[in-house]
């Protein structure tokens, strides 16, 4: 059974061309990660989830990315029906010869990965979209900055008196922030709900962001979510370490010289980047 | 020995088929796994029953012809030997041992444990082969191989087109099959004058006839009668796309 007609050849080295993409965002994704171990409060960990909410440059890759993802999963699914039907009638007993675990689960790995990424689109990317409400921050001195200029249209007259109101109540609410809506270095309200950044920052206000630190600390938290986390990352492990032995094999890449370099990448991202990433629920949760 | 046999049987192509239990006694340590089947023939035989099916030929691992998937795996336990070179010393006395065909779309039954591998004759006829007119003999040495390159060329070569790399896919892939024909001749000076067009007609014929992709899971090497490589498989691949974004004369 063909689904489409390219050669089957073709198709792997698109899954592997989309895969390798995918490849080289992962350190990126465990650097950013990693910032939230850090004794700052979350001030680094904000400052890069600004930096990869707000770059141009990032958010062109995330289109980029968000595509590979689409194509990875849906090269993988055809390739894996394709197969299926290689062989209409199946053995009744059959022995797993010595072919590696990551490469006979290859696509059960990858669903679960695939699991994991709509809960985790669910809890991060879709509240960055907007589609669901999560906490926020906001700059203290942008929300100074806003204020002052509301204020300067008060002395001007410009503001209505529902609008003069509100901005009386905001000069109020704003000065009696509990101290766990601030960092530490009280540069940033931190773990506001919608309903607060319009308390504290003003109706208008529009330049908050996610507060993914907050979130993301609470969510470690949850033991449940803590566990299928680092379930997840062993699928992941078992993933890669058969991903990139596969991905120079398909790219016809196999040569005694460079092998080596093959199979020490293959293991840095099978046992390196899954251990990087299991250790922030580790060191949250204990 | 003692065996009870779980054997598939199955009339013809279009019948269905089904798993038939056979005990059978007497069998020596030193028999073969073929002579094991010949002797349960003969007394089926004898009770004037249909024999139960299968390909051989050299019965000395040659020819490739022979080929069962014993207990789960394709040409039994023991590993770099084809079924005919199989013996019953590798089983435990009263073992249970299941015997199925080769299973694969491009691989249909014919009768029992025979099935019909004419799909790699057809890979073959694409092009696995160089085109020679003949003419005066050519001096042993006119044309300088590397020691390296010809051994890697004999060993590509040494694939006796037997299956069992299909039958040991997960995903029924001839990879294995249709890489050591490619590289035999790509890695040889002669060979080197059509490989573009030669893996490019191999691997859209493979395709065409219904085998699957290859998912790098290395079953296929692992129970080949003959150890060919998986290095192989990487070869392909490289000379396909090589071949795809260089040649002029295909496609
Ligand atoms: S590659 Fe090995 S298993 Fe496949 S047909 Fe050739 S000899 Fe048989
Ligand atoms: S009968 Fe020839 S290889 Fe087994």
């Amino acid at each position: 059974m063909k689904l489409i007609q390219i050669s089957s050849i073709t198709k792997k080295i698109a899954l592997a061309a989309f895969g390798l993409f995918l490849l080289l965002f992962l350190p990126v994704h465990l650097g950013i990660n990693l910032c939230i171990l850090r004794d700052d409060g979350g001030l680094w960990y904000r400052a890069a989830s600004h930096f990869m909410g707000t770059n141009y440059i990032v958010k062109v890759f995330e289109i980029v990315l968000m595509a590979c993802v689409a194509f990875h999963i849906i090269i993988a699914i055809i390739i894996t029906i394709e197969n299926f039907f290689a062989r209409p009638v199946r053995y009744k007993v059959r022995i797993k010869s010595k072919t590696s675990l990551g490469s006979r689960y290859m696509i059960w790995t990858g669903g679960i990965i695939a699991c994991f990424l709509v809960l985790h689109f669910i809890n991060f990317y879709f509240v960055k979209h907007g589609l669901i409400e999560g906490k926020y921050t906001a700059s203290i001195e942008k929300v100074d900055a806003f204020f002052q200029e509301n204020a300067i249209k008060m002395q001007n007259g410009e503001l209505s008196d529902e609008k003069k109101n509100a901005l009386i109540a905001q000069y109020q609410n704003i000065s009696e922030v509990s101290s766990d809506k601030m960092d530490k270095e009280r540069k940033n309200l931190i773990n506001l709900t919608k309903q607060e950044v319009k308390k504290y920052c003003g109706e208008d206000f529009t330049e908050y962001e996610p507060d993914f630190y907050t979130m993301s600390i609470e969510l470690f938290k949850n033991k449940t979510y803590s566990i299928i986390y680092l379930l997840v990352f062993i699928a992941l492990g078992l993933h890669l370490s058969h991903a990139i032995k596969s991905l120079a094999q398909t790219l016809g890449l196999s040569h005694k010289t460079y092998n080596p370099f093959i199979v020490f990448v293959a293991n840095f991202y099978a046992i390196v980047i899954p251990i990087g990433f299991a250790i922030i629920p580790l060191a949250i949760m204990f | 020995m003692k065996f009870k046999l779980n054997i598939w049987r199955q009339k013809d192509a279009k019948s269905k088929g089904y798993f038939q239990r056979y005990d059978i006694d007497n069998i020596s340590p030193d028999c073969s796994f073929l002579e094991m089947l010949d002797i349960l023939n003969e007394s089926l035989v004898d009770k004037f029953e249909h024999p139960v099916c299968f390909d051989n030929d050299c019965r000395e691992g040659i020819c490739g012809m022979c080929g069962l998937y014993i207990n789960g795996q394709a040409h039994g336990p023991d590993s770099g030997v084809t079924t005919c070179q199989l013996h019953m010393r590798r089983f435990t006395d009263g073992q249970t041992i299941t015997i199925e065909p080769w299973r694969a779309k491009p691989f249909p039954i014919i009768k029992d444990l025979v099935v019909d591998r004419s799909a790699f004759d057809k890979i073959i006829q694409e092009g696995g082969y160089i085109s020679v007119t003949t003419g005066g003999v050519v001096d042993g040495n006119s044309i300088p191989i590397s020691k390296e390159k010809a051994d890697k060329a004999m060993d590509a070569a040494s694939c006796i087109g037997c299956g069992a790399c299909v039958a040991a896919c997960k995903n029924a892939s001839a990879m294995l099959f249709v890489s050591a024909k490619v590289s035999q001749f790509s890695l040889l000076p002669q060979g080197k004058i059509e490989a573009k067009t030669r893996v490019q007609k191999m691997v859209s014929k493979m395709n065409e006839l219904g085998f699957g992709g290859c998912t790098n899971t290395y079953a296929c090497q692992a129970e080949c009668p003959k150890s060919i490589s998986r290095e192989n498989i990487a070869r392909l691949n490289r000379e396909f796309i090589i071949a795809k974004t260089t040649s002029e004369e295909l496609f």
